[in-house]
């Protein structure tokens, strides 16, 4: 023990005093002395502080930070000479894990605890392994962002958004990987409070209005685009190295825009946030698209709300061995019905039939439009007309084979409109014939069974029901969108669903069938399918996966736009807007970055050689995507069963910190 | 029921009655019989051919041959698959009455009963069709003394038997296909069978090399426009959509579009965009470029834009507009827009269009150039406001085009038939010289475990080549996929080899197993009893099978099976038919033929047949097996004749089974 004095009390060791600055004794309290030697230990230090602090708790998550170096001390062997901390040194006793606010890409706040000394990658993944998100390598912390800090208050006093504690949630690693309950991490399912952030995590957002968005949403151009980049924290420092405080406010996003081995099943979490930040890119228009486009993202967007709202995802990963069974039964009554004798019979039972008088209308040229009266039958996959209903036995005046055939509505409710439009593709060309109804049900009907001619199906196929609901329930949408925009509070708001230009540009009554057009066609997939579908949609986009930056390249005049996406870099000119160049990662052979410049060099493949340095953001920033997009295509190879390797991580994309 | 009986029975006689102008080279005299037969839901015609006669008419012997080997070969290759079909085929033509001329339920024929004979000695054609009664109608089935055999052997027959008349339904056609050497094949298809397939069948038939370049080449002389067909589209539905009196012609022809873009993707992916990598990349990269662009969640979809002439809707000028291919469709930027996406206005989407290539549009339309595409609904033959012509300035731009749409528009999936076509152009060179040597069991096994592909070094593209390399990295899970897609192909080629074969492993039971039974059992459940079966013959089975369709086992058990054997059972002589009171008939098609034929020896297999196995089988693949039909035709007419027909129309199958079954029971006890 250091310390040892003479009777006149001068101390004869060597040994000095050391300050500690005890974090849990409050600001104002002083600093906690101790008199330590160059030669004691990081750890030994610690062990003389808590007996001399006299509190009794658990100190084992505290540490020393440096605060002049701004380093943690966490090497309990090394010796204080070796750190190099003398008597001047301002040392804090702090907590490793504090709590900081988190924004999901949900738009979900969660207040949760983050280790502030590992590295700003350790960090989150050990954030969410508690979420029950894998592969976080994907994801990373930005700053949140501080003009809008001021917007924010506000909106916080009109919207006190809830904040879902996890503090106290203790991620259980020790059956590490087993995540059983299908898929639910089982830290989650113990308490009820558990279960309700479960909740928020897995259960995309419902009940958007276009405010919430149009707030969110400015007119972007290519530059501001660059801007969030700046706010990523840097992998390979920690949280307290980049000046993040307890309590502060921090985004989780998914950084690089490769997702590997997205599983149903393991994933529901990341899938969540994953379509989440999907559908916010696609809402604000950081990822362009065009309208069809939209009115698909919109049409998904609807169906996931709509199912959401009725499915709760503790009750279905809780009962996984139930689900299989049922899975395996209907399994199996799809192959009954598929070859019980009376199928191979079929014919036997009357096909399902649809007929009622109609109006029916083929416009042609040099013809007045005007609609008739028919009677109209619909019978396996054809729509037969007649002139009346006793003629039904003789000669159709039309003869339509739907299947291959689009069928596109056309419905006002304000008029009272229930239009079916056939577009029947014939070798002549395309018969188009509009059948008009009386009233919902009555086209609700037909035009489920249209559809399901369309793709070949008669009324007796199982989906037929489900349809006509699908339908009636997308009428009644509308209709209480037409009537009043308040009283659709629980139902879903159309505008929402797409961009706030597309909000301008279209009216309610013009987007509703645009999206129902779009709904069709995928009206039948399932909550999880729908949320894949629209990744994947956005995936194929063709501004998607690219991270702007504002570089200025050697010997150029003036900044153009750096574009980093999963596999290639790309040269974009500013003032055009077009890519001037594009360059594979798989022709990279090396790149480097001078820190002291802050200069990107990247040598390709026949002698091709780039450097720029950049402006929008720190080179780290530009540093880390390319060597996080090259450690991303490794995990391809080894199959994703080495787990995570961290060391090659920090290896691309570390920098000098690294060495 | 007995009217429809005779309908069928009528269509029997017709058939024969056809064949045997046929056969004669007769003139064209009678028109198939046109009308008859509504109750049918399948419908056969030809394409290729102005009507059936002349389809018929314009079979040469040995075309005529093959062909009828085909229909036997199909029927046996497509056995496994029956019991998966589930599908109802209700034929679509817009007008019922514009309707095309029958074949005459040939297939159906084929189905019920050509397997049986097609283990008989191939008798040259033409004496086949005067000859007057085939050898006794193959009862295979020996009288069982064990009860629970024959209640086994009862289920599976009925399993079968349904399976057969499923197969009954099923669309079939005729399909002329040019050759490049202006020579044609006829070939039938049925409705379940892929381009892929076809093409299979083709590598066979022509001895060509087999490389991923050969497509089915469509060809639209009224539009002038031309596509090759995509390996997993089915043909029938393609054909469905031509009108009957279509001139359109499908061609067997190399076509290095086809899948260039797997060969060299950099010059699709990365030519827009200013790369200086883009002649040559090392295949490494291409292999991982590919990847990226196929095999990640979604499809990357090559980056193209530029301006093309479009013509306008009905009008004769062609207008210059500035396009970009997207996933989600052609898009165009409209005037006095930029490009930025949301600006783009939809000018097509992709889920309702086929791609074409428009030929000579200069002359044809006044295009600007010959290097025109084509959108349009498959449907649509004519000339239509509806059909999208787009002109392009040079022809590799054009084949960007193209290529990227048929990317937008299948996915993965052609990705995926590139991997099945070099999987196949391997195994063809690996196979070719064995070809017909090879004997069917081993082939069999071969298959099953997977050794082939890699052994296949002597790919014929070199690039197939470095993509293996590439793959093999991957382990050999590629390898099974791709194997997975290919298993059903590869039977049926094996399948038509060995006709004489299968019998003998019928009756005696220790010949080794045999393809076309392993097919041929494909709607046994997965116990098949062993009596019939080799064991090996099983396990093959199982791979080939779709789900056990153990629902069959809900029959009752004296419920009997389909009707086409138990008319010949009621023709052939005694023994086969108190055989068929234990052993229903159709079902033994697969395996048993000739055996219980020539010899009605009880319990023990018995001994192939002198006439059968002594004929030493022509090696070719396929067995003429004019006699089913001839059989069947005559059977039925004695059918018509003595026992009134129970046989009516599909539906009423079942009843008229049990009846007729019944019947066979009374006699035979």
């Amino acid at each position: 023990m250091a310390g040892i004095q003479t009777a006149s009390g001068e101390y004869i060791d060597s040994s000095w005093e050391l300050k500690v600055h005890v974090e849990d004794l409050g600001e104002d309290a002083d600093p906690i002395t101790l008199r330590v030697t160059g030669e004691q230990h990081i750890g030994g230090v610690m062990l003389q502080l808590v007996e001399k602090i006299g509190i009794a708790k658990d100190w084992s998550d505290h540490g020393l930070w440096w605060k002049q170096k701004r380093q943690w001390l966490l090497r309990t062997n090394w010796a204080l000479d070796k750190y190099g901390i003398l008597a001047d040194a301002l040392l804090y006793f702090m907590p490793q894990h504090k709590p900081v606010i988190l924004s999901l890409p949900n738009q979900r706040s969660i207040r949760i605890r983050v280790c502030f000394s590992s590295t700003t990658f350790g960090a989150c993944a050990e954030v969410c392994k508690i979420l029950g998100i894998r592969h976080p390598e994907e994801l990373s912390f930005l700053k949140a962002p501080e003009e809008r800090e001021k917007k924010k208050k506000k909106d916080k006093d009109s919207v006190t958004q809830e904040i879902f504690d996890l503090t106290s949630i203790q991620p259980t690693v020790a059956r590490e990987g087993q995540t059983q309950f299908g898929g639910v991490p089982p830290h989650f399912i113990g308490s009820p409070e558990g279960q309700e952030c479960y909740r928020a995590l897995s259960v995309c957002q419902i009940g958007l209005t276009p405010e919430d968005i149009q707030k969110r949403y400015k007119a972007t151009s290519v530059t501001d685009k660059t801007a969030v980049h700046a706010r990523w924290l840097d992998s390979s420092k920690s949280l307290m190295q980049q000046g993040v405080q307890e309590g502060d406010r921090l985004w989780l996003q998914f950084k690089y825009y490769t997702f590997h081995d997205l599983d149903p099943k393991m994933d529901v979490v990341r899938i969540n946030l994953l379509f989440e930040q999907a559908r916010w890119a696609v809402l604000l228009e950081e990822t362009e698209c065009t309208e069809e486009e939209m009115m698909m993202f919109a049409a998904l967007q609807y169906h996931v709300n709509k199912l959401s709202a009725t499915s709760d995802p503790m009750l279905l990963p809780q009962d996984p061995a139930l689900q299989d069974l049922d899975e395996a039964l209907s399994h199996l009554e799809v192959k009954l019905e598929a070859s019980t004798p009376s199928e191979a019979l079929e014919g036997i039972e009357l096909e399902p039939e649809l007929q009622e008088y109609l109006k029916v209308f083929r416009p042609r040229k040099m013809t007045l439009k005007g609609y008739k009266q028919n009677w109209v039958m619909l019978k396996g996959t054809n729509v037969s007309c007649y002139k009346n209903k006793e003629e039904a036995r003789g000669e159709p005046l039309i003869l339509l084979a739907l299947k291959g055939c689009e069928v596109i509505p056309e419905v006002n409710i304000a008029s009272q409109k229930f239009c079916i439009k056939l577009l029947v593709p014939s070798p002549e060309g395309m018969n188009e014939v509009y059948l008009r109804c009386e009233n919902e049900q009555q086209y609700a009907r037909w035009m489920a069974g249209c559809r399901l001619a369309a793709k070949g199906r008669n009324m007796g196929d199982s989906s037929y029901d489900g349809e006509v609901q699908n339908i009636l329930s997308f009428l009644t949408l509308q209709k209480s969108n037409a009537q009043t925009s308040t009283s659709a509070a629980e139902s879903i708001n159309m505008l929402a669903l797409v961009s706030p230009r597309y909000q301008k540009k279209l009216k309610l009554k013009q987007l509703s069938p645009r999206i129902l057009e779009a709904y069709q066609n995928i009206a039948q997939i399932t909550l999880m399918e729908a949320k894949l579908r629209l990744i994947q949609d956005w995936q194929s986009l063709p501004d998607f996966g690219l991270s702007y930056f504002l570089v200025r390249f050697k010997g150029a005049r003036r900044d153009e736009i750096l574009g980093i996406a999963s596999n290639r870099l790309i040269r974009i000119d500013l003032n055009v807007g077009d890519v001037v160049k594009t360059w594979m990662y798989s022709n990279m052979k090396q790149w480097n970055v001078n820190w002291d410049i802050r200069q990107v060099s990247i040598e390709f493949t026949e002698n091709i050689n780039v450097a720029f340095t950049c402006v929008s953001a720190s080179c780290k920033v530009v540093h880390e995507y390319i060597g996080g997009y090259i450690f991303m295509s490794t995990r391809a190879r080894d199959g994703g069963t080495k787990g995570l390797n961290e060391d090659l991580f920090h290896k691309l994309t570390g920098g000098h910190e690294a060495l | 029921m007995e009217q429809t009986c005779e309908e069928i029975d009528e269509m029997f006689s017709n058939l024969l009655g056809e064949m045997d102008l046929l056969t004669q080279s007769l003139g064209i005299e009678n028109d198939p019989p046109m009308n008859a037969f509504n109750t049918d839901k399948e419908m056969n015609f030809s394409f290729g051919f102005k009507d059936l006669n002349e389809s018929l008419n314009a079979l040469e012997e040995n075309d005529f041959d093959a062909l009828i080997a085909d229909l036997v070969a199909n029927c046996e290759d497509d056995e496994p698959k029956v019991s998966s079909q589930s599908s109802s085929h209700t034929p679509l033509f817009p007008n019922a009455d514009t309707l095309n001329n029958y074949y005459p339920n040939c297939d159906y024929l084929a189905a019920g009963s050509m397997d049986d004979l097609s283990s008989l000695p191939p008798p040259p054609p033409q004496s086949a069709w005067e000859m007057d009664l085939p050898p006794p109608p193959p009862d295979p089935e020996e009288p069982k003394p064990q009860e629970e055999e024959e209640s086994k052997a009862k289920a599976d027959k009925i399993k079968l038997a349904l399976g057969k008349m499923k197969e009954a339904k099923v669309k079939k056609l005729i399909v002329k296909v040019h050759m490049t050497d202006s020579s044609t094949k006829t070939l039938m298809v049925d409705e379940r069978q892929t381009v892929r397939e076809i093409l299979d069948n083709l590598f066979e038939k022509t001895h060509c090399d087999s490389t991923v370049e050969w497509c089915l080449y469509e060809e639209n002389p009224e539009l002038q426009i031309e596509r090759f067909f995509e390996d997993h589209e089915n043909i029938v539905e393609i054909l469905s959509d031509w009108t009957r009196d279509s001139e359109n012609k499908i061609y067997f022809v190399k076509k290095s579009e086809k899948y260039a873009v797997f060969k060299n993707p950099q010059n699709f992916y990365m030519a827009r965009k200013g790369s200086a990598d883009m002649k040559d990349m090392n295949e490494k990269n291409k292999v991982s470029l590919l990847e990226q662009s196929f095999c990640g969640a979604s499809v990357v979809v090559p980056d193209l834009e530029g301006a093309f002439y479009l013509k306008e809707d009905g009008k004769k000028s062609w207008k210059k507009r500035y396009f970009l291919l997207r996933a989600s469709g052609i898009y165009y930027v409209p005037k006095g827009k930029t490009k930025t996406s949301r600006d783009l206005a939809c000018f097509i989407q992709f889920d309702n269009v086929n791609v074409y290539y428009g030929m000579q549009y200069k002359v044809k339309y006044k295009a600007p150039t010959d290097h025109c595409f084509v959108l349009k609904h498959p449907q649509i033959q004519k000339e239509s406001q509806y059909i999208k012509y787009l002109c392009c300035d040079d022809p590799w731009v054009l084949h960007q085009w193209v290529t990227g749409i048929r990317i937008a528009k299948y996915g993965k999936t052609l990705y995926d038939n590139y991997k099945t076509a070099l999987h196949k152009a391997g195994l063809a060179s690996h196979w070719s010289p064995l070809g017909n040597v090879s004997a069917p069991g081993t082939t069999g096994k071969a298959q099953g475990n997977g050794q082939v592909p890699q052994n296949v070094t002597n790919v014929s593209s070199s690039f197939s080549d470095a993509w293996k390399l590439g793959e093999a990295a991957k382990g050999t899970q590629l390898n099974e996929i791709s194997k997975s897609h290919v298993i059903k192909q590869p039977t049926p080629t094996l399948a038509k080899k060995p006709p004489p074969a299968p019998i003998r492993s019928s009756s005696a039971a220790p010949v080794p197993p045999l393809p076309t039974k392993a097919k041929a059992d494909g709607n046994f459940p997965p116990p098949p009893p062993p009596q019939y079966f080799p064991p090996q013959d099983s396990q093959v089975d199982e791979d080939f099978l779709p789900p056990p369709p153990s629902d069959f086992f809900d029959i009752p058990p004296d419920f009997l099976p389909p009707p086409p054997p138990d008319s010949m059972s009621g023709y052939a002589p005694p023994p086969p038919d108190s055989m068929y009171g234990y052993a229903p008939p159709p079902p033994q098609i697969a395996a048993p033929t000739i055996g219980s034929t020539a010899a009605p020896p009880p319990p023990p297999p018995p001994p192939p047949p002198p006439s059968a196995s002594t004929p030493p089988q022509l090696p070719v693949k396929k067995l003429p097996p004019n006699p089913p039909r001839r059989k069947d035709s005559t059977t039925s007419r004695s059918r018509e004749l003595s026992a009134n027909g129970n046989a009516g129309g599909q539906p009423d199958f079942m009843s008229d089974l049990m009846k007729a079954l019944q019947k066979k029971r009374e006699n035979t006890s």
